[in-house]
């Protein structure tokens, strides 16, 4: 079985047109959209002051100083996207979608109905133009790697003619970074260099995942097909009673439904790589569209997509019952994830110390109850990140999102040069065992009865005397010891988001606590219990 | 049943003569069957840290109580109780109606952060149900108290931990009974005066309450 000819369409700088779409962004001004404090895409006008993606927000800002920087919304994304999606449908039927702004499909059949691959593609770009996206891309290859970077030159590779194609492409063009530094290092800068290797060395040196990029190199897919056929059983289904209209109350139901389907994939010594989420509606309407990920979809990324995919569907249709096209007309009564392409694992290496793993899944379930009891996002676990206050230095993560830091504690390996971030007046000291956010109100007072201050340059206007705050016992009353203050002047460089205030180590009696002090205002950040 | 000497241990413990195979292959079925799942020892949790020498161990499905002043050092001890399950590789949990649990304090107590998952924002009349649900699964359920809990509620809770083998740490007045209530009494906090030094260390002076009598003591708390 060779490698399918794939059609890719590519809507480039998609996060941006949509953030713009949205109304959430300038139309002619510099954007980037961030993720976890990169920049994730940014907008020609932005690109042309040299933001590249990769670079950290504080980079992108002293490049480009009136730059609008908006955190990326898959959600938004995927749902602005879904006019084009279902433009294309269309056309192809069989469309998988790799994130929102690309989309792919087989173009054996479209291409023969429309009469080769040019009509197609120029058939493709014009639905897209019509659907609202006039600068997409559209490009024709075997496999959906190579599909993908002709649809960045908006070309169409003769069928054979693949591994050409890719030769000249650097080896970063694989998307795994370290994979190609190591390549540059030894001095393979392009793939039809490393295509050049034979695999049975590329197998010994770089293990199954060096093989699978190995043979994407060579115009292969990444997995070999006769791998891939799922056992025909392996779909999930859910019947929602009554129908869900919210997409909260579906997405909860399809993380339960993902979590099931690849538990029953590792049993078998599976991974998934593309899935087709389906719905049903109330009204006997039938949707269905296919994701895929270069590597193995996790739950939690199964999840997401299917979330994605949801709010795409339910509020675009909802919204605007009468004129919604191809969207939903009611609420959701039955959601179906069938794995269309399956890999076997490569396997999780389990805890060298055992752990118990029937204790986890049993706490894993239970979790995913109390989740279904008081909703997804008051169910957290807590990830130590960098900041200065003992607020910022904890991110509470939901229950089943990947536990990432928003702001490392140390340097990260990145495609730009990263400094390891430093914060100076950092509170030192044992961490406070109670956390107020917000801070709870108090007043701080000095001698004669004023509020304590202190000026630009840090100078305290009085010692403080007396902490009055409804947490505190009895109302608080005199100072006993006090340490400080720890002067913050963050974010000076932006005028909008700047923000000055001191820290305090303050203790009543036998209460230690951490006070703030923000223009005049005191109030208790935190209580050492 | 070829054994060289005349007498063999059977699993409970005891020794019986040897007579004919067949009545002793029927007493090994029994002592097999009737011997407990889980022996005693797998039974206890040992508390880690300062507090270990105060609580030696925590006995699963038992409740303990946590109370003090606000201030008084009573999350901290709870944390140390709960890392209790941290050091068994378990999960712990904690249900915080208000969120303010510090998560850094936490882990310096002792907790592993991987394996602490907390519930916030609980609605008053949800709070038995979903504390009910954590000591389902989870070795350590910490739970803040809120005002205005039934005492009916609380009993369940008790039993539901005994039924589950999960430890239940209260936090605030308990309105139920409990086979140890530790009291947080307070203490001076060492490394400032007025003005000069930072925080550093303090000697917490805990009041313990179980079978025996009481039982008095100082945990010193540094970072």
């Amino acid at each position: 079985m060779e490698t399918a000819r794939t059609l890719c369409l590519w809507c480039p700088d998609w996060p941006v047109v949509a953030a713009r779409r949205r109304g959430d962004a300038p139309d002619d001004a510099p954007i980037a959209v961030l993720e976890r404090s990169r920049v994730f895409a940014c907008s020609a006008e932005a690109r042309a002051q040299d933001v590249v993606i990769g670079m950290r927000r504080r980079e992108a800002e002293t490049l480009s100083p009136g730059i609008t920087v908006l955190e990326v919304d898959p959600s938004g994304d995927t749902r602005m996207f879904e006019p084009v999606a279902r433009a294309v449908e269309d056309l192809a039927p069989r469309l998988t979608l790799e994130r929102p702004g690309m989309l792919s499909f087989p173009t054996r059949g479209p291409s023969r109905y429309f009469g080769g691959d040019e009509k197609l593609v120029e058939r493709i770009i014009e639905v897209a133009c019509v659907a609202g996206v006039p600068d997409a891309r559209a490009g024709i290859a075997d496999g959906i790697f190579a599909a993908r970077l002709a649809a960045r030159r908006g070309v169409i590779v003769a069928p054979g003619e693949t591994s050409q194609f890719l030769a000249p492409w650097p080896v970063g063009t694989l998307g795994d970074e370290e994979l190609g530094s190591l390549l540059c290092r030894l001095g393979l800068r392009t793939l039809g260099e490393f295509a050049a290797l034979p695999a049975p060395s590329v197998l010994a040196r770089f293990g199954s995942h060096g093989l699978g990029m190995h043979r994407l190199s060579r115009g292969e897919d990444e997995h070999p097909p006769s791998l891939t056929v799922p056992p025909p059983d392996l779909v999930e289904t859910c019947e929602l009673d009554p129908p869900a209209e919210r997409v909260d109350e579906a997405a909860f139901a399809a993380k339960v439904l993902a979590d099931r389907l690849l538990g029953r994939l590792e049993a078998m010594g599976l991974a998934c790589t593309h899935v087709v989420v389906e719905a049903e509606t109330e009204h006997g309407e039938h949707l269905a569209r296919g994701w895929r990920h270069e590597g193995a979809l996790t739950a939690a990324m199964l999840a997401e997509r299917v979330r994605w995919q949801l709010d795409g569907w339910l509020t675009d249709g909802l919204r605007d019952r009468a004129t919604a096209r191809g969207g939903l007309t009611g609420g959701l009564t039955l959601l179906r994830l069938v794995p269309e392409q399956v890999i076997p694992a490569t396997g999780r290496q389990l805890g060298f110390w055992g752990g118990d793993a029937a204790g986890a899944d049993r706490c894993a379930r239970v979790l995913a109850r109390v989740q279904g009891i008081i909703g997804p996002e008051n169910v957290v676990t807590a990830v130590p990140q960098g900041g200065r206050t003992p607020g910022e230095r904890v991110r509470w993560v939901p229950w089943g999102e990947p536990r990432e830091p928003l702001r490392p504690i140390e340097a990260v390996a990145g495609p730009v040069h990263s400094e390891v971030p430093s914060w100076p007046g950092a509170v030192p000291g044992p961490p406070p065992a109670r956390v107020f956010d917000p801070p709870v109100p108090a007043t701080l007072l000095d001698a004669t009865g004023a509020e304590v201050s202190v000026s630009g340059r840090g100078e305290v206007s009085a010692p403080p005397v007396l902490l009055r705050s409804g947490v505190l016992v009895r109302g608080g009353g005199e100072i006993t010891g006090w340490a400080g203050p720890w002067a913050h002047d963050v974010r000076w460089w932006d005028r909008r988001t700047r923000s000055r205030c001191t820290y305090w180590q303050v203790a009543v009696g036998e209460t230690a606590c951490l006070v703030k002090v923000k223009q005049g205002q005191a109030a208790i950040e935190a209580i050492y219990d | 049943m070829a054994s060289s000497s005349p007498t063999d241990p059977v699993p409970g413990g005891a020794v019986i003569p040897l007579r004919d195979p067949e009545a002793r292959a029927r007493l090994y079925e029994v002592a097999r069957v009737g011997a407990p799942l889980l022996l005693a020892k797998d039974r206890l949790l040992p508390v880690p840290g300062p507090l270990g020498a105060l609580v030696p161990e925590l006995r699963r499905g038992m409740v303990v109580t946590v109370t003090g002043a606000p201030g008084g050092g009573a999350t901290t001890l709870a944390f140390g109780l709960v890392a209790a399950a941290s050091v068994a590789g378990e999960w712990a949990g904690a249900l915080c109606p208000d969120h303010t649990l510090g998560a850094l304090a936490a882990a310096a107590a002792g907790v592993d952060l991987t394996r602490f998952a907390v519930v916030r924002d609980v609605p008053l009349d949800r709070w038995a149900v979903v504390a009910a649900a954590l000591l389902d699964a989870i070795t350590v359920v910490l739970v803040e108290v809120p005002r205005g809990v039934r005492a009916a509620d609380a009993r369940r809770l008790v039993s539901r931990a005994r039924e589950r083998g999960a430890v239940l740490v209260t936090l605030g007045e308990w309105p139920a009974a409990a086979a140890l209530r530790i009291h947080a009494e307070g203490g001076e906090w060492n490394g400032f005066r007025m003005g000069d030094g930072i925080l550093t260390s303090r000697n917490l002076s805990v009041r313990v309450e179980g079978s025996g009598a009481p039982l008095h003591g100082l945990v010193s708390l540094a970072s």
